[in-house]
Parts: C-alpha cells; structure tokens; sequence
C-alpha cells in the first residue's frame, strides 16, 4: 500500500498543503504528448510537411520553453535567446529524438533548461541576488506554478499514477532534501549555488540531493512494486 | 567505463534530469543515451515517471520576431509546400480561368508530391485478459511494421516489452524489437519482412529491462495474434 511509514520522518498527510489544491488548476488545452511527437516526427522527415509540421510545434510549445527558460535566467531577452537556441537545436536533432520515447514535451523542456543553465553558467552571473525571492523561500509555491498536478481524463492511467506517486513522495522527503532538490528544478541551480543560497557547505548540498534523490526513488518505486 | 554498468545509474538520470548533472559529466551522460540503449531506456523510464504535467500558468508568450529569425535562419520555405501544392492558390485559380489552363499545364508537368505509402493491417495481438489488443500494420513498402496499442501500456521499472516474430509452427522466435510501450514503429530487415506472411506468429513477451538476455523468450508472453498477409 501507498502509506510505507516514514521516509525520512516525513509527518501527516502525504498530500500536505504545500501541494496546492489539485483541483484548482484545470488546464484546458494541455499538451498532448501523442500529437508533439507526430510533429516531431514529421519535423525529422524533412519533406514537404515538415516547416508546417515545426511552426506548429513551436506556436504549442514555445511558450512553455519560454516560461522554463525565464524561470531560470530570470531576463525576457536571455530566454527569448534561449527560446531561439532551443528551436534551432530541436529542428537540427528531431531525427535523435527516440521514436519510443513517449515525453517529447519533456525531451523539448529538458534542451531549454539545458540551454538556460549553460547560459547561466557561461554568464558568470551572480544570479542568487536575482531570484525572485518568493520562489527561494518557498519553494513548494514554486513546484506548484511550474507543474499541474490535477487529474485530466486526457491522461493515461500511468501518467496518472506516476504523477500521484511523485507528488506523494515529494511530500515525504525530509524537508532540506525535498528543498534542495525543488530549487535545483525549478530555479536551475547547480550545487555551488545552491550551497550559497542555503548557506550550507557544498558537501551538505551534494549529499542532501543525493540522498533526496535515492529516498525518491526508493519511494516511487515502492509504489510501483505495490500498485500492480 | 559504459555508463549502462554504472552502479549509480538511477541516480545519473535523476540528477540530469533535475539539471545538477553539469559540464563534462552531462556530455559524457547525453553521449551515453545516444550510445547505449540501456541509458536511454533506464533515463526514458524515469522520464515518464517523474515529469507530471507543466502548468499552463508558466507560459509565456514570445515575440513574433523569436519565430521570424527561426524560419529565416533555418531556411524554413524550402520545407514547405510549394505553391502549386496550397490550397489557396486553387481558390485563386478557381476565379482565373484562362490563368488557370495555363498554370494546369505546368503542373501536370511536375510529378506530385511523395505521399507516405499507407499501411496494411498484417495481425491483431490480444493477452490472456482481452483488456489490451495491439494492432500490428505494416507499411505499403513492407519496411516497417507499426504497433497500435488500445490503451497506452508502458513496460514497468525493471522490464522492457520484446516483439518476437515466429516464422511458422515449430520455428524459433526471431527478435523483432525490445520496446518500452507497445506503441511502436519498427524498421524491418529484409529477410524478416519476407517472413510476415500468413501462418507466422507475433508474440509480445514481458522481459528484463533492454530485452531477453538469451536471444529468446525467457518472460511471459503477454500478447500474441496470428499474421495475415
């Protein structure tokens, strides 16, 4: 059953408040996985349809890279170059997108955020001072703007599930870890930033996402074991 | 060392796709998901199980010009229908006659576009409990099989779904693909595309993750249909 006791002292109820309210957020026209990776496809196919197939994509999912992308670097005009490097990048390697994969909206987030650490870092930019702050201390507030965790009958009955089980086992790490690992998502930051921001040792930062990240799995997958 | 036998494995894919995985270490990880199909199977299961959906409340619009640069930069006309192929100029045409006769000449001069050749229903796979049926087509040029699952089934944590193709009564299974879901396009060699045809078997066995270890069903067969063809 779901409620395995206690990881990492975690107290009450699962689905604590800092999740948000599930039903608060019905998104209307979600991305639909299946369609973005037909125009995926066709963008990798280079024929006749693929421009139409590409502006397509771009006019559903560029503003969600663009969203991530700011949330990370924090200034319109360096998403924006974000934004661009990313599309440049998913119309130069759609044929490396993995046929069998089934997240290409996740495939497509995970460049932009690729792009906007890479740019943070290449910056140089003393970028803790530039956080909106509201996002630093709370973090959960932060998860709870960037994912939508409200059951949507477009959703497989696996989707469904694995975004339960997350949302659970997030609930239940221990609150540093669940923090560190929160910021590192959200904001994009890297250990060094992290540690400065909690002022924390770098080696307090590395082992509380190390160990955030083996009790999460450690969860997820108890609930995988458990749920078939 | 190959990362597919890297004890942290799992948590390689979660710390990249958190975005703590930096520099040199994300290079040598995104060169392995390309390389070895263990990483990209182990980063795709995690993927699905740990990405819920994106809020539509972070979006944010861009600038017309983002797109304009993009069409302009990666010479976007060129994959494009060309103007003889849009519908809008049969609009014009329609109110142009004499134009019209003119323009008829010069496209039935050109060979039409190359449409996807449609595909032929070769097999229905069924399980033991009926909930889940997959359609298996192959494509008019008879090099790819396509699998179309009724409902999405996605192989779990430690498994991966393989396609066996059994040529006829008796015969050996011969490996088609190790899949992560039953919603699959498969590229077909030439000699396997020969033995589709009606009297073979297609059978979907439950394996270890990256597929049976043997070279033949050693899981469950969780799903098979004779083929017609």
């Amino acid at each position: 059953m779901r409620g395995t006791p206690g990881v990492l002292g975690y107290h009450g109820n699962a689905r604590g408040s800092w999740i948000g309210n599930p039903s608060s957020n019905v998104s209307i026209d979600m991305l639909d996985d299946k369609l973005i990776k037909g125009l995926l496809l066709r963008t990798a196919a280079r024929d006749e349809g693929s421009a139409q197939a590409f502006e397509r994509l771009y006019k559903l999912c560029a503003p969600l890279l663009l969203g991530v992308a700011k949330r990370i670097v924090g200034r319109q005009e360096l998403a924006e170059e974000i934004l661009h490097d990313s599309f440049t990048k998913i119309w130069t390697t759609a044929d490396r997108f993995d046929v069998l994969a089934n997240q290409p909206v996740a495939w497509m987030v995970s460049i932009a955020r690729n792009r906007a650490i890479d740019t943070m870092a290449r910056h140089d930019v003393s970028r803790v001072q530039s956080y909106h702050d509201d996002a630093l201390d709370d973090p959960d507030g932060a998860l709870d703007q960037l994912f939508d965790w409200s059951e949507s009958v477009d959703d497989s009955e696996d989707r469904r599930r694995a975004s339960a089980w997350m949302r659970d086992c997030l609930g239940r790490l221990q609150g540093m870890e669940r923090q560190s690992l929160v910021l590192a998502y959200v904001q994009g930051l890297s250990h060094g930033e992290l540690a400065a921001h909690l002022r924390k040792p770098l080696g307090t930062v590395k082992s509380w996402i190390r160990r955030g990240v083996a009790n999460l799995r450690q969860c997820v997958e108890t609930c995988m074991g458990t749920a078939r | 060392m190959r990362i597919a036998d890297h004890r942290l494995l799992d948590a390689l894919c979660a710390e990249y796709l958190i975005g703590t995985l930096r520099g040199g270490a994300r290079r040598r990880f995104e060169a392995a998901v390309q390389n070895e199909p263990l990483v990209a199977l182990r980063l795709r299961h995690w993927e699905a199980t740990a990405t819920p959906r994106y809020s539509k409340m972070i979006e944010v619009q861009p600038p017309a010009r983002v797109w304009q640069q993009l069409e302009r930069e990666l010479d976007l006309p060129s994959y494009r229908l060309r103007w003889y192929q849009r519908t809008v100029f049969w609009k014009a045409w329609a109110s142009v006659a004499t134009a019209a006769l003119l323009v008829l000449l010069v496209v039935a001069g050109r060979s039409p576009p190359s449409a996807p050749p449609p595909a032929v229903q070769i097999a229905q796979l069924t399980g033991a409990g009926g909930a889940t049926q997959v359609i298996a087509q192959r494509s008019r040029d008879g090099r790819s099989l396509v699998l179309k699952a009724n409902r999405p089934v996605l192989a779990g944590p430690n498994q991966s779904y393989e396609l066996w193709l059994i040529p006829g009564p008796g015969r050996a299974p011969v490996s088609l693909a190790v899949l992560g879901n039953l919603d699959a396009t498969i590229t077909l060699a030439q000699d396997t595309a020969d033995q589709l045809r009606t009297g073979a078997t297609l059978a979907v066995s439950a394996e270890p993750a990256g597929g049976s270890p043997t070279g033949q069903p050693t899981g469950a067969v969780i799903l098979a249909g004779p083929v017609t063809a």
